[in-house]
């Protein structure tokens, strides 16, 4: 039933809209919200508490409290009292076990206090420790919010949109409304944000609503959550302007359904013509509680009391009901029949977003209320979240009196009572901030707006101090709930992909992560993909790798100083391999360095290291100022590796070079057209068969990998993957940076000593190389072969006298040799040719025996063929 | 010291057997929309050298005092490499590019201050260069992220629809 037309109506009584609650159709209006047109169709019970799944009504109608949460079209914990009716909007109660008037888990309610009192569940499940899993799947059940639809997937699309603002409003009433037209007088970029709507504003300014400020971050950060759009605002300067917020009074029963605030009383009157009730008492600290007398007798309710704090504070306040629904109030031991009570501990400035701002909050012990202060160059505060609020009592930190039973909450979101808070203090918990994460009191859905100035309050009581001593809690964003979906934003990975990419897909490989990277794992079969390569021809994008131009007349220099072998001397055309170290000495690249003038190199790196290696040459450079520029070229080439006996045949079809090896020979960089396409070709072979490194302009990423398909193809040739590939590297013991080095390997015990020159003047690293030898190998890198023919996990322990004695890196099945091979870390004793060692492999111990040679073409006849 | 002229796509010859086809990497993300406009065979060439020296019919970005990135049509590369002062670097296969219409769409790619452009930061959280032309934003990239950027901008243009 609805009341006359109101003056401030917010209803159009001429444009109904029908949702669903619970299966069930319920008619409102444009203008209503879900929660006041469930209270129209006589609806009182609007949710069941947290942990004791009592009854709980409307309380505020302002989506502060928790108390109207439902699932509306699937999303959990939704504010009914503040969510706009939609036309055929599902809506249903979340967190019962039945119906919202017959809740099975209400039995916690009447039996289990006792048994749960505050932090019950750090003492009473914590043993056996197995059973956790059960004891937190069956406290998730009976305790909580909605459930989240596991099958919705992405149903909502949720954007994140970066906004620019001069002066950024936050909040939309009177003050908020003034500083924005202020601001916009005198040219400013002005955006208004608010949670409803901004009456009055004539386009002198940008209104943003409904939309919420959740956070106040360094630089001027906003995040304003608008529903599907979460804004990212960097405002020059910030008003905050959020008001205030009404106060629940601490008393027994006050969470009974019937127990409102003043400003839900008003709004339920006001702006929805609803009659809340038939017979309401009063009890307000301020004059804004006691002045919604008005509206109700507006609506034809009978004000039978009404109290002011300020002059005649009761001692004892209860409220009384039946089935969750208040029927009475005790005043002082005096019994008055109602259904209705408007109940106001005054208001309190909403200044979380200036805490987190960095302001400082102080307790003004003559009006009751924290207030900020010292706010950041930046920010502004206006209205009454500066404290500009009319006089009010400070209330008592509860009214319960000893002989009167019901439970008095403290916090409604999280079901906390007094009894829970001076249970805490008497466990020892007597900081606020360690007593907040005990009883989880300003932790739930309201995030303090209702109970933050109550418990503090009662904390000093409790500890007969003042609530200025006791303090604040610390202000966190988010400062309202906001979806994870909104958080999350748009669904995107960045992605690498190499030219050739789609070509690999078309193939129907298996695509793998390296970095950021999408590589083809194998096309087909892996160890037949690597047997192709021996046996005819093979082609793997190289793409990922990294690659780099050094220039400059102290390229030479540059390189010397950075890698422990010796650049300077190369030959112009020449290759070398290169093993960048840390100033520690350790591993951190590694690649090929071609010369392709005297002032010019070309360096490879892995895939996943060109970044970091191309920052750590410009560091030091930083540091040596030579006379050098670093160019990271990996995007600008494609490479693809054309490997195998066959593969000079296939280069002489396609290249306008000699590929022979007099024409190029191995470790020579030459560049030269191949099927139209200047190409630079480096000669090397880290797969160990004949090979050729054809790097090109990455646009022409798929018609090269089409030509050498097609021209190879009577020759046998075969696309493969990584993972072929790093069992062919294995075959010939090179090793994979990050697979067996870690962040403390070296060359020297890498197996790699020709690689250090320590007698040259200085690198990178020298001192610490220097120690390694003086100190003698703790370790060492070296190749196994496995007797029986298991292949051990990698990771796997090598074992001695049945303790450990070093870790497998790569173990994998070699197709050619017909044998389980690995690298390994081992003890510098056992580092020696055709020592038997034992791995760890499934429970048992396999025997291997150490190989310091490549198992495949030791002496690299065929990488020379 | 080489010309590395495998760093220039417009080297490429077509031969007798041989037709070298440019792809663009937007080339299969972009197929078939016409809401935004594929500038990855435009030509891009890095100068490392004073800028205020660069003379060329091109446009010029500057992106430090000794660093910038000229635009050009792809036919006159091979001229611009020839007359450019100092060390000159073929980008125009490592960056893929793109245009789009609309500052709402630039708003959910980026965070960059739209009204000080051009000017290089993450767009769809990958290193980018954006200039603005009025309401027409291009955007260059490294031209591995391409297929990953389109994605992420068509993305955006169906959620402003």
């Amino acid at each position: 039933m609805r009341l006359p037309q109101q003056p401030n109506e917010r209803i159009d009584r001429a444009r109904p809209i029908r949702f669903f609650f619970g299966g069930r159709p319920v008619e409102g209006f444009e203008g209503d919200t879900i929660g006041s047109a469930l209270f129209a169709s006589g609806r009182r019970v609007f949710s069941r508490s947290f942990k004791y799944h009592r009854r709980r009504g409307l309380l505020c109608c302002s989506g502060a409290c928790p108390n109207c949460m439902m699932q509306v079209d699937g999303d959990p914990n939704v504010r009914v009292c503040v969510e706009p009716v939609r036309e055929g909007a599902q809506v249903h109660a979340q967190n019962v076990l039945g119906s919202l008037e017959r809740d099975l888990l209400a039995a916690v309610d009447h039996f289990g206090g006792p048994f749960t009192p505050v932090g019950f569940y750090y003492r009473t499940m914590i043993r056996p420790r197995g059973m956790w899993p059960v004891y937190e799947k069956f406290l998730r059940n009976i305790a909580g919010l909605g459930r989240l639809d596991k099958h919705a997937g992405r149903s909502r699309r949720f954007d994140t949109e970066h906004r620019r603002a001069e002066v950024l409003v936050i909040g939309g009433g009177r003050a908020g409304r003034e500083a924005a037209r202020s601001a916009a007088a005198e040219g400013r970029q002005v955006v208004l944000v608010d949670e409803r709507g901004v009456p009055g504003a004539n386009g002198d300014f940008e209104v943003l609503a409904p939309a919420r400020a959740i956070g106040i971050y360094e630089g001027g950060l906003v995040p304003v959550d608008a529903g599907s759009v979460l804004y990212r605002f960097r405002a020059e300067r910030i008003v905050v302007a959020t008001g205030a917020l009404e106060q629940p009074l601490v008393f027994p029963g006050n969470d009974l359904v019937g127990v409102y605030l003043p400003e839900a009383a008003r709004r339920l009157v006001d702006e929805w013509s609803l009659k809340p009730g038939e017979r309401a008492v009063i009890v307000s600290a301020d004059d804004r509680g006691l002045a919604v007398a008005d509206q109700l007798q507006r609506a034809g309710t009978s004000v039978v009391e009404s109290i002011d704090l300020r002059s005649a504070p009761p001692r004892q306040l209860a409220a009384r009901g039946r089935r969750g629904r208040l029927t009475s109030v005790v005043v002082d031991g005096r019994e008055v029949q109602c259904d209705m009570l408007v109940a106001s501990g005054g208001r309190q400035p909403a200044y979380s977003l200036l805490a987190q701002a960095g302001a400082r909050i102080e307790y003004n012990a003559g009006r009751g209320i924290f207030v900020p202060s010292d706010l950041p160059a930046n920010v502004e505060a206006v209205g009454s979240v500066a404290g500009e609020l009319a006089p009010a009592a400070v209330p008592a930190a509860s009214f319960n009196g000893a002989d009167e039973a019901g439970r008095c909450f403290v916090c409604v979101c999280e079901d906390v009572t007094e009894k829970d808070m001076k249970r805490a203090i008497a466990e020892g918990f007597d900081s606020i901030e360690l007593a907040k994460r005990y009883t989880t009191v300003t932790m739930g859905p309201c995030q303090g707006r209702l109970c933050h100035v109550p418990a503090i309050r009662l904390f000093a009581r409790e500890q007969e101090t003042d609530e200025a001593t006791i303090g604040t809690t610390t202000a966190r964003p988010p400062w309202a709930p906001v979806s994870l979906g909104l958080l999350a934003g748009r669904g995107h990975e960045p992605t690498k992909r190499t030219s050739i990419h789609h070509r690999h897909e078309e193939a129907g490989a298996t695509m793998m992560w390296t970095g950021l990277w999408r590589r083809a794992h194998s096309y087909e079969h892996a160890g037949n993909e690597a047997l192709n390569v021996h046996r005819a021809l093979g082609v793997i994008d190289v793409s990922t790798l990294g690659k780099l131009l050094v220039q400059g007349p102290d390229a030479a220099r540059f390189l010397e100083l950075l890698y422990p072998n010796r650049f300077g001397d190369m030959k112009v055309g020449r290759i070398r391999y290169g093993v960048l170290g840390t100033d520690a000495g350790r591993i951190m690249d590694d690649g090929t360095i071609a010369r392709l003038g005297d002032e010019q190199y070309y360096v490879t790196t892995t895939s996943t290291g060109a970044d970091t290696v191309i920052e750590w040459f410009e560091w030091w450079n930083a540091i040596w100022r030579l006379d050098v520029e670093t160019v990271n070229l990996t995007g600008s080439l494609a490479a693809v590796n054309v490997a195998g006996p066959r593969s000079r045949q296939l280069l002489g079809r396609l290249a306008d070079v000699d590929t022979s090896n007099d024409g190029i020979s191995y470790l020579d960089a030459k560049e030269t057209l191949v099927a139209g396409v200047p190409c630079l070709i480096l000669r090397i072979g880290f797969v160990g068969e004949l090979g050729y490194e054809l790097h090109f302009a990455s646009p022409y990423g798929e018609y090269m990998w089409d030509t050498l398909l097609e021209y190879g193809a009577d020759l046998g040739i075969r696309p493969f993957g990584l993972e072929p590939q790093r069992i062919l590297r294995l075959e010939k013991m090179h090793i994979l940076i990050g697979q067996d080095t870690d962040s403390e390997s070296n060359v020297l015990e890498a197996g790699m000593p020709w690689i250090a020159k320590l007698d040259k003047d200085d690198f990178v690293g020298k001192w610490a190389l220097e120690h390694v030898q003086e100190r003698g190998f703790r370790e060492q890198l070296v190749g196994f072969e496995m007797t029986d023919g298991v292949v051990p996990a990698e990771g796997g322990q090598i074992v001695l006298g049945g303790r450990s004695a070093g870790r497998v890196t790569s173990a994998r099945l070699s197709p050619q040799l017909g044998r389980a091979i690995g690298m390994a870390w081992v003890r510098p004793e056992l580092a020696q040719e055709d020592t038997e060692i034992e791995i760890r492999v499934n429970g048992g111990v396999a025997s291997a025996r150490v190989r310091l040679k490549p198992f495949f073409d030791p002496e690299g006849a065929q990488l020379r063929s | 010291m080489t010309e590395l002229a495998f760093l220039s796509p417009d080297r490429a010859r077509t031969e007798d057997l041989f037709a070298p086809r440019f792809a663009s990497p937007l080339a299969r993300v972009l197929a078939g929309t016409t809401a935004v406009r594929d500038l990855s065979q435009l030509g891009k060439i890095e100068v490392r050298a004073d800028v205020d020296a660069i003379d060329v019919d091109a446009e010029v970005v500057r992106i430090t005092s000794r660093r910038a990135l000229v635009l050009c049509p792809y036919e006159q590369c091979a001229e611009l490499r020839a007359r450019l002062p100092g060390m000159v670097i073929d980008m125009t296969g490592a960056l893929g590019g793109l245009e789009l219409e609309g500052e709402r769409a630039m708003r959910r790619l980026t965070d960059l201050d739209l009204e000080a452009l051009p000017a290089a930061g993450k767009v769809a959280e990958v290193s980018a260069l954006v200039l603005r032309d009025g309401e027409r934003f291009r955007i260059f990239f490294p031209q591995e992220f391409a297929h990953y950027v389109g994605e992420v901008v068509l993305d955006v243009l169906e959620g402003i629809e």
